[in-house]
């Protein structure tokens, strides 16, 4: 199987299963499942971004970028009062998302580190305010979604997009496609050159590789599924808002991917979810939910020197 | 050692990050349920607070009216983040199963939230949020609004700048939805009394280095200046324009917000601005002195409008609750009785328009010795003209 | 534009950029020097601003206020030291993020526990609240001048500290080689502590001397940051001088932008960056190899 490793293979076993059956347990309200499926969905999109920063040493700011842009990407391309293709579409963006990226990525390669960080903020920002003072676009206040796309492939209806069970099963789905995805990339031939760029870029062009074309590569995909995740969200509720492209979407989702345990991918789903569920816990706690959450990050990050996935990683090994 | 403690806040992390997710939420015997989604951390703070408080205020003077029914308050914080509002709006209709909804602050935070509750079970009372389209092109049967509409506190501006003989000015706010819409709802009423505006200056939201854009105002030499800010960029902004020396030179106009709940941080450098407001701190009426007695001696501070809207939120509820004898489980009734009220605000009595907005009363008002004095009615029970919206 | 007022935007432009390498001054020495990314910087600035704020009120003296503020940032920045950031040096640039960020949290939250949400101002000092007549109708408030002077004193003091005392030559031979450093004998972790503490003590007198300009209000931390790390990528991560030039540059044409070409001020500052980035891609003064 691709879960080579035993913790892997463990949380996989666990969380999958369990988030199959969750909706089951849980009280019978649209609330639940609704919950559930917008963390499925930003889970995706922090696994986009463990990709880039931990597999590939490529550490961004703006992802969010393309996470918004899956939302607006719709709204441009998709006439307004009739439902188009859901899997048409679903392409479309992927594709346009890539093409962005491959742009985009043409000039933020050339910087590493803190100045990529901050060149990808920088793009990032531009865009979010692109959409923030546009009019047509419906500015600060967002816009709506008002006519959700068709599902059916072949002629053959699957699932319904209006129905929160549908789409929760749906968007879990996805997101053990973009796991098996990510694993299928890291353990290829590709991944492993991906691996020898992140650890000795010099070397490896030495060694005839086109390092930037790896880079470029990696790059167009990871923002590719970002935009995929965003275009989920925007459908789950029907409404787009610039502030999916902020930098606190970035800065969130990079804090849920290094709590889950960096270039770890199954981390990603675990950051997510942890992160998820003490927020919403401390919140319904107090009004001053931030002392706790910022308490509990201190507290982790001082404890736990690979993430979430890091203390599993020892339990499961050690146990061996 | 250090394993044990690792191990220990690992559990205790998912422990109570899955212990949340099941808590329980069956209700006793059925009290009302009011959810509360209000920005209760970040820049919109100071507003979520004042008007939770005003809400709770008029519910405790008025649980006699309640008909033995108790209140379950239910708070969100919204944390003015709009792509979080369809969520937490959901919690509240379908997991709280919330009877009213009130909120929010934040209009980009009011678009996510009707999204998910126009034509559902709660009724939704907007204490805040000014988007016009939210009693315009989105209105609903069961959204109330009992603040204002972005048109109604500045469109009368417009014929009050053109009677104190300003006829070129300077327009400016923030380039968000309701600066946009202030700024309109100013011209809209200027441009139509022979006005002219000289620039539209539309500042990048939330940039508060307002230095730039006042010199250039003093370059331009309008005859007036008429600005939409609120709170902290409120603040800062008359601040700016006081220091720059226009003050007392090109008279400063605003939309009400540019002095309300800043007077103190503001200091000295906010006498002498005109504004128009459906309120002032100052308004010579029976319900205002009690409320405002009432809410300093509650909260230990002195009440702001946000806290007579949320103080006329709880009226309403408490009025319409006390009319249906506590019964409120027929929505159709529920919401023909809220359109049948008469609010006896500390703003002066209102009504609801066709569209669910107040028509009320807009004030004129100028600064004075830190605070904010009546000096005439700008508007006479203004209506906004809901464009857009369906409802009869 | 007349030149006048051209001469009022410049002063405008470069106050603005002056307070922004206070600000930002911090933020490059303590990554220069120790190679610690600090997200919250910013809550430090923010910090500054309240604690002024509240001692104002208790004692009613501006300066005396300021000092204690800035002597209890000292203070709060050698504690962080000393219980979270020392033990992180070993740790990658990611979980120094991690940290930084839940620091934020921390502060944004006991700011509106210990000083409410409202927005709060502090009055001008008596002795400096007046104002010159530049044009007709322009006056400039003598505080703002004093504020320009004084981030540049503290510029001038710095480069001074850094290049010409003992402990500057320490800063820039750890900066260059910190192992070697420690080598030598030096007590390297005393070093860190000191230039952390300085970094949020600079920013805190930042808030401080902004106070009676600005608007007191939560959040202002993380809108500031931003700015300020584009100040120090455009200077060149860890250098002073580069921040110097940085925030004077970004100052200047963040102020000319809003008024020219107004539709694109909310990005200037970012284009200016990516620009440069592209031409510089370390910054304007690197000094990391």
């Amino acid at each position: 199987m691709f879960f080579l490793k035993k913790a892997e293979n463990w949380f996989v076993w666990i969380f999958f299963p369990l988030a199959l059956l969750l909706p089951l347990f849980l009280e019978q309200n649209e609330f639940y499942v609704n919950k559930l499926t917008s963390v499925v969905i930003f889970a995706m999109f922090v696994m986009s971004l463990d990709y880039l920063v931990g597999r590939c040493g490529m550490i961004t700011l703006g992802h969010s970028m393309f996470y918004g842009l899956g939302g607006y990407l719709f709204i441009m391309i998709a006439p307004e009062y009739e439902a188009v293709n859901f899997w048409v579409y679903t392409f479309y963006i992927c594709v346009i998302a890539a093409l962005i990226a491959l742009v985009v990525g043409v000039i933020v390669l050339r910087t590493s580190g803190i100045y990529m960080i901050m060149i990808t903020l920088a793009i990032a920002q531009m865009c979010f305010y692109f959409f923030s003072d546009s009019v047509e676009f419906g500015g600060n206040d967002g816009l709506f979604i008002f006519t959700k796309p068709d599902t059916s492939l072949f002629g053959l209806s699957f699932f319904n997009l209006d129905d929160p069970m549908h789409f929760y099963y749906f968007c879990l789905l996805s997101l053990f496609n973009c796991l098996v995805f990510w694993k299928v990339v890291t353990g290829s031939r590709f991944g492993r050159i991906m691996e020898a760029v992140k650890d000795n870029p010099a070397r490896t062009t030495a060694l005839g590789y086109n390092v930037f074309l790896f880079r470029l590569i990696s790059y167009c995909m990871a923002s590719a599924l970002a935009a995929y995740a965003g275009y989920l969200f925007a459908l789950q509720y029907g409404y787009v808002n610039p502030s999916m492209m902020s930098w606190q979407t970035s800065g969130t989702a990079l804090v849920m991917s290094i709590l889950g345990g960096m270039g770890s991918l199954y981390g990603a789903i675990l950051g997510t979810v942890v992160y998820e569920g003490l927020h919403y816990t401390f919140e319904h706690l107090t009004q001053h939910w931030l002392l706790l959450m910022g308490s509990m990050i201190i507290a982790m990050v001082m404890l736990f020197k690979s993430g979430l996935a890091g203390v599993i990683d020892n339990l499961v090994e050690r146990r061996k | 050692m250090k394993k044990h403690t690792s191990l220990l806040t690992l559990a205790s992390a998912l422990i109570v990050s899955l212990a949340g997710w099941s808590a329980p939420t069956a209700a006793a015997d059925k009290p009302i349920k009011v959810g509360v989604m209000l920005p209760f951390s970040g820049v919109y703070a100071a507003l979520g607070d004042a008007g939770r408080n005003g809400m709770k205020l008029a519910l405790e003077q008025h649980a006699d009216k309640l008909h033995g029914r108790n209140i379950e308050f239910i708070e969100m914080d919204t944390e003015a983040r709009p792509d979080r509002a369809p969520e937490i709006a959901t919690s509240l209709m379908s997991q709280k199963k919330a009877d009213f909804i009130i909120g929010p602050v934040h209009s980009g935070v009011a678009m996510g939230m009707l999204k998910v509750l126009r034509n559902k079970k709660p009724v939704v009372i907007i204490p805040n949020a000014g988007a016009n389209a939210a009693t315009g092109p989105w209105c609903a049967p069961n959204v109330f609004r009992t603040s204002f509409s972005a048109w109604q506190p500045s469109y009368p501006m417009g014929k009050a700048a053109l009677d104190k003989g300003y006829k070129k000015v300077v327009t400016m706010s923030w380039n968000y939805g309701f600066g946009k819409e202030s700024l309109a709802a100013f011209e809209e009423s200027f441009k139509a009394g022979g006005g002219k505006v000289l620039k539209k200056i539309m500042v990048p939201f939330p940039k508060t280095e307002f230095q730039s854009y006042i010199t250039d105002i003093a370059s331009l030499k309008p005859d007036a200046v008429f600005v939409f800010f609120a709170g902290g960029g409120a603040v800062k902004f008359v601040k700016d324009y006081n220091a720059m020396g226009l003050s007392g030179k090109i008279p400063l106009l605003g939309s009400g917000f540019l002095t309300e709940g800043t007077l103190t941080a503001q200091g000295d450098a906010a006498e002498g601005v005109i504004t128009g407001l459906h309120y002032a701190d100052g308004l010579d009426n029976p319900a205002n002195h009690a409320f405002r007695a009432d809410y300093e001696k509650a909260f230990g501070k002195p009440a702001d409008l946000y806290a007579v809207q949320g103080y006329d939120t709880g009226l309403l509820i408490a009025m319409a609750v006390d009319q249906l004898k506590g019964n409120i489980s027929d929505q159709g009734k529920l919401i023909q009785t809220m359109e049948s009220l008469t609010i006896p605000s500390p703003r002066g009595d209102f009504t609801f328009s066709r569209a669910h907005n107040p028509i009320q009363t807009i004030y004129l008002r100028t600064v004075e010795n830190g605070e904010n004095r009546v000096i005439g009615v700008a508007a006479e029970a203004l209506e906004d003209p809901a464009r857009g919206c369906k409802m009869k | 534009m007349d030149f006048a007022i051209f001469l009022v935007q410049l002063l405008n432009g470069l106050q603005y950029g002056l307070l922004l390498f206070l600000i930002a001054s911090g933020l490059t020495l303590v990554f220069g020097v120790m190679g610690i990314l600090n997200l919250a910087h910013g809550s430090m600035y923010m910090v500054g601003a309240y604690l002024v704020w509240y001692f104002f009120q208790l004692t009613d003296q501006f300066l005396l206020s300021a000092l204690i503020s800035a002597a209890l940032a000292l203070g709060l920045g050698v504690l962080i030291e000393k219980t979270l950031i020392h033990r992180l040096y070993k740790r990658n640039h990611l979980d120094q993020v991690l940290l930084t960020i839940g620091m934020i949290f921390v502060f944004n939250a006991l700011q509106s526990i210990l000083w409410g949400d409202d927005p709060l101002g502090v009055p001008v000092p008596e002795l400096l609240s007046g104002s010159i007549h530049l044009t007709e109708l322009v006056e400039y408030p003598v505080y703002r001048l004093f504020v320009a002077a004084l981030c540049l004193l503290l510029a001038g003091a710095l480069y001074l500290v850094i290049n010409r005392t003992r402990i500057g030559m320490l800063i820039r031979a750890g900066e260059s080689n910190r192992e070697m450093v420690e080598c030598l004998g030096v007590n390297i972790n005393q070093l860190y502590t000191l230039v952390f503490g300085a970094g949020v003590m600079l920013a805190a007198l930042a808030g401080v001397v902004a106070a009676p300009m600005i608007s007191i209000v939560p959040g202002m931390g993380e809108h500031v940051l931003i700015t300020c790390f584009v100040v120090v990528v455009i200077g060149g991560m860890g250098s002073i001088k580069g921040a110097f030039v940085a925030a004077l540059l970004v100052g200047v044409v963040d102020t000319f932008a809003s008024v020219l070409v107004p539709g694109v001020s909310s990005m200037i500052v970012y284009i200016l960056m990516a620009v440069i980035l592209l031409i510089k891609p370390e910054g304007l003064f690197s000094s990391q190899k």
